[in-house]
């Protein structure tokens, strides 16, 4: 029998205990090839036209995704070797020589890589296709996407896993050699010394995840260590400081609370309390890479997914925020189909122009007749009163950091005429592209101000988002110069759509495999455990634990490997979307919130999976 | 006075149909409150498979098992572990400590889950740790202790409930001569001290000849019983080791 065929009799026979980690190497090559595919697809490149950030947001994505599915087979392959040490000891121990041994694993390997290589692109090709009509679908497009087998894809994806195959079977080689046979018989027992916290390592881990907080909650314009770190600089330095932080966290302030709450032998000595105390305290070494990796994980997740879902969210607020009227023009009226028409006007306005010692800023001025009128139009419940030599301003593009606030200024114009700034709003009544920045005065003032007149078309029609035709058409009859001044909420929506939409895609793909792949590494870990913990369990039922009792604290175990990874990835993500919704400005709350809701649902059902399993194994100790 | 514990009529078979196995058959005995009985007999004469049976982690497929006025016959899983944490304590031959927990730890869980405050835990811990003489190791971990070290926390553990009636499964099984006579001296201390009711299985002539009383099992049937009355133990040793080898099997055991 040569080792060739050993190998693959091997697999044949425990193909069970291969299956786990068969399916998470086809897992991860169905994922890559997917994205890759993605990548390289030539409808989507067509359609991206001029959008290089897609493009570029690909590559990133694609680097990220790599250096995920990386750690991924890494950790399969040792749990994978971690219960394969012993049949390997077992080899070593009839006498077949290490190198031998070396190999047949190797060979092994190769299989189950050829294995999973094929089914992977097999499955990854038809996702791929799947995927890519929802992505045409989320971007606003009407495309339909032919089935094209990347050829390119097909060479990127080979040529990383037989890397990553090779790297895994260099694990196993030095699994090996660098053991003992004594080590080997006693792989399932290493770690289990009582850990004991280290003061200055817990004290370590608080303050690095206090600093990388504090600094992502500054103000990034005016805070010192941004400004030493840089704005490039600074977010990674709070990535790494969290990261080490967050192992910190696991590694040693998990274990002061763990102790102090096994100390408080008023609470923990009722009932299973020290049992679960115990068991966690007892495994929270080994698990503090893990948990830092899933807590981690999930942070980027959410940040990720909650970032992008806001500004999917945000999308139509932005456009709407910006173009309170469908279409506005500047100029003589246009031929509209009667269709959907809530208002047409036309309007008389003036621009104003302010000069300062570097350049000019145009405003637009409007009757307070013309304000009223249109605000009723929109809906805004606001009638405007305004004094003599008052004004009121209108800034859609308001941002507290770098705009300046006139209220309670006067505002000079070039003429030597000044209002004085009563209020200011950030709704305007008019597209601020052509109007910028409006100044509402009364009637009289309007008429007795001197100042170029300007002709205004605002056109408002219902279900303003699925007017393409009418904006096209509009487009059409308008000059050259009408049209740099023409602003359409359809048009806006679409092109905003095209690039969020692809980010959202790329975003929710990267979460789900994220959330699959931390669901399964906890999911693992606690079954291994489980088995682990059998005879634990025999012994509780025979000095009298009922089983009602042992569910309720496998329950409770298995709840707090769960949720502390969790609520420390939320609140990673929490002060990153922070940062993030001050850089662009945005309130994305709800959007965040209700991603995150998702999430932890999603994370609840494979608790309730795990808990179920867990309890499974335990009670066929007994 | 009625008996501790009554066994009547019970026996135990597995599988189904053509292929059962009958493991216990017809046994029927009573334990009085205080008395030490061992149970002997050769591998697989169905000892441990009494014991389990007596202990409620197993069933019975016939007979009733009566424990204080306890019918154990009628009662369902969850009433069974409530009657074990209440009633019974256990000593196992591969100890069963719970090697996340410290040795005081150990001894505290089966109070801990009977809900006893406590203050009450720390007295009764303290009283079982002095009476087995570990009071030192309290706060060592079980993998940092000697195999009789270990057995006597099991036994502390068994015993700091203090349960009705205490079942021993071949508690001397994995310790050296030394720590087995120190072992059972105190079980049999504890016994005569304490009153305390220990049915003990084993096969080992030496560990029965410290029982006031013997139950031979074989084939799964009760064949003999003897009483150690007046003799010393060296005497009751010696009678144990010809009944062995009038039943056959089991000699080859002594040491």
């Amino acid at each position: 029998m040569t080792l060739f065929s050993l190998a693959r009799k091997n697999i044949q026979r425990n193909l069970s205990n291969y299956f786990l980690y068969i399916a998470s190497m086809v897992f991860s090559i169905v994922i890559y090839f997917t994205f890759v595919t993605l990548k390289y697809n030539d409808d989507l490149s067509a359609l991206k036209q001029s959008s290089q950030q897609i493009k570029g947001l690909m590559s990133a994505s694609s680097v990220v995704l790599l250096f995920f599915i990386v750690i991924f087979m890494a950790y399969s392959n040792s749990f994978f070797m971690k219960k394969r040490k012993k049949e390997v000891a077992l080899y070593s121990l009839l006498g077949v020589r290490k190198q031998k041994i070396g190999l047949m694993l190797f060979f092994e390997n190769l299989v189950i890589g050829l294995v999973s290589l094929v089914l992977g692109i097999v499955l990854g090709f038809f996702m791929s296709q799947g995927l890519l009509m929802i992505l045409v679908k989320l971007m606003g497009y009407e495309v339909v996407g032919s089935l094209t087998f990347s050829v390119e894809a097909l060479m990127n994806t080979t040529g990383i896993f037989t890397l990553l195959f090779l790297f895994t079977s260099l694990q196993g080689y030095r699994v090996i050699y660098q053991f003992k046979l004594i080590d080997l018989f006693h792989a399932e027992k290493q770690g289990e010394q009582i850990p004991r916290a280290s003061l200055v390592a817990a004290l370590l881990g608080t303050a690095l995840i206090a600093f990388g907080y504090y600094t992502a909650a500054s103000d990034m314009f005016t805070s010192k260590i941004w400004r030493f770190f840089t704005v490039l600089g600074t977010p990674l330095m709070v990535i790494g400081v969290t990261i080490a932080g967050t192992y910190l966290l696991f590694h040693s302030v998990s274990v002061f609370v763990l102790t102090a709450l096994k100390r408080a032998t008023s609470w923990s000595w009722k009932g299973l309390n020290l049992i679960g105390v115990s068991q966690l305290l007892y495994r929270i070494r080994a698990n503090a890479k893990s948990l830092s990796i899933i807590a981690i994980l999930s942070a980027t997740t959410i940040t990720a997914g909650g970032g992008v879902f806001g500004m999917y969210y945000n999308a139509e607020a932005t456009v709407r925020q910006m173009l309170p009227n469908t279409f506005m023009w500047k100029g003589d009226p246009v031929e509209i189909s009667q269709n959907d028409v809530l208002y047409n006007e036309s309007l008389a306005v003036k621009n104003l122009r302010v000069d300062n010692d570097l350049s000019f800023f145009e405003y637009t001025l409007l009757k307070e007749s013309d304000y009223n009128r249109l605000a009723k139009f929109q809906g805004k419940n606001q009638e405007l009163h305004i004094a003599d030599g008052s004004t009121v301003l209108l800034d859609a593009a308001y941002d507290e950091r770098f705009s300046h606030d006139f209220t309670g200024e006067d505002f000079k114009l070039q003429n030597g005429d000044s209002f004085h700034v009563d209020k200011m709003y950030t709704e305007s009544v008019l597209n601020f592209i052509a109007a910028g920045t409006v100044l509402v005065v009364n009637d009289q003032e309007f008429a007795a101000t001197h100042a170029e007149e300007v002709k205004m078309q605002v056109v408002g029609l219902d279900n303003d988002l699925k007017q393409q035709a009418v904006s096209q058409d509009i487009s059409k009859q308008l000059s050259t110069e009408q049209q740099e001044s023409f602003s359409s909420v359809p048009q806006s929506y679409e092109d905003s759509l095209a690039t969020v939409g692809a980010l959202l895609f790329v975003g929710s793909f990267l979460g789900l495999v994220f959330l699959a792949a931390t669901g399964s590494i906890i999911y693992f870990k606690i079954l291994t455990e489980a088995e682990e913990d059998q005879a634990k369990y025999a012994i509780l039922n025979k000095i009298g634990v009922n089983s009602k009792q042992i569910l309720k604290t496998v329950a409770g175990q298995v709840a707090v490997i769960f949720s502390a990874p969790l609520i420390v990835g939320i609140v990673h993500s929490a002060f990153a979307l922070l940062a993030f919704s001050q850089l662009f400005g945005m309130n994305i709350t709800k959007p965040v919130i209700l991603w995150m809701v998702a999430y932890s649902a999603i994370y609840f059902i494979y608790y309730i999976f795990t808990v179920r399993a867990f309890y499974k194994i335990v009670r066929q100790g007994n | 006075m009625t008996p501790l514990l009554k066994v009547q009529n019970v026996g135990k078979t597995y599988g189904k149909g053509a292929n059962t196995f009958t493991a216990l058959s017809n046994i029927s005995f009573e334990v009085e409150k205080g008395e030490f009985v061992g149970v002997m007999g050769p591998s697989g004469a169905g000892k441990s498979t009494l014991l389990n049976v007596l202990a409620t982690i197993d069933t019975p497929t016939t007979g009733e098992i009566i424990i204080g006025d306890t019918n154990l016959a009628r009662m369902k899983d969850a009433e069974l572990a409530d009657f074990r944490r209440d009633n019974l304590g256990f000593i196992f031959q591969d100890y069963n400590l719970l090697d996340s927990l410290t040795v005081r730890e150990n001894i505290v869980l089966p109070l801990a889950i009977a809900k006893m405050p406590t203050k009450a835990i720390n007295a009764r811990v303290d009283r079982i740790a002095s009476l087995f003489g570990i009071r030192d190791l309290l706060d060592k971990y079980p993998y940092q202790i000697s195999g009789g070290q270990k057995q006597r926390t099991a036994s502390s553990r068994a015993l700091v409930t203090e349960p009705k009636l205490i079942f021993a499964d071949e508690p001397t099984g994995a310790l050296d001569s030394k720590s087995a006579t120190d072992l059972l001296e105190s079980l049999s201390d504890l016994n005569q001290s304490q009153a305390a009711t220990i049915m003990m299985v084993t096969h080992d002539a030496f560990a029965a000849s410290f029982c006031q009383r013997i139950l031979f099992i074989q084939d799964g049937q009760l064949s003999k019983e003897i009483h150690r009355g007046t003799l010393t133990r060296k005497q009751f040793f010696q009678e144990i080791l010809q009944v062995l080898s009038s039943i056959g099997g089991g000699v080859n055991d002594v040491i």
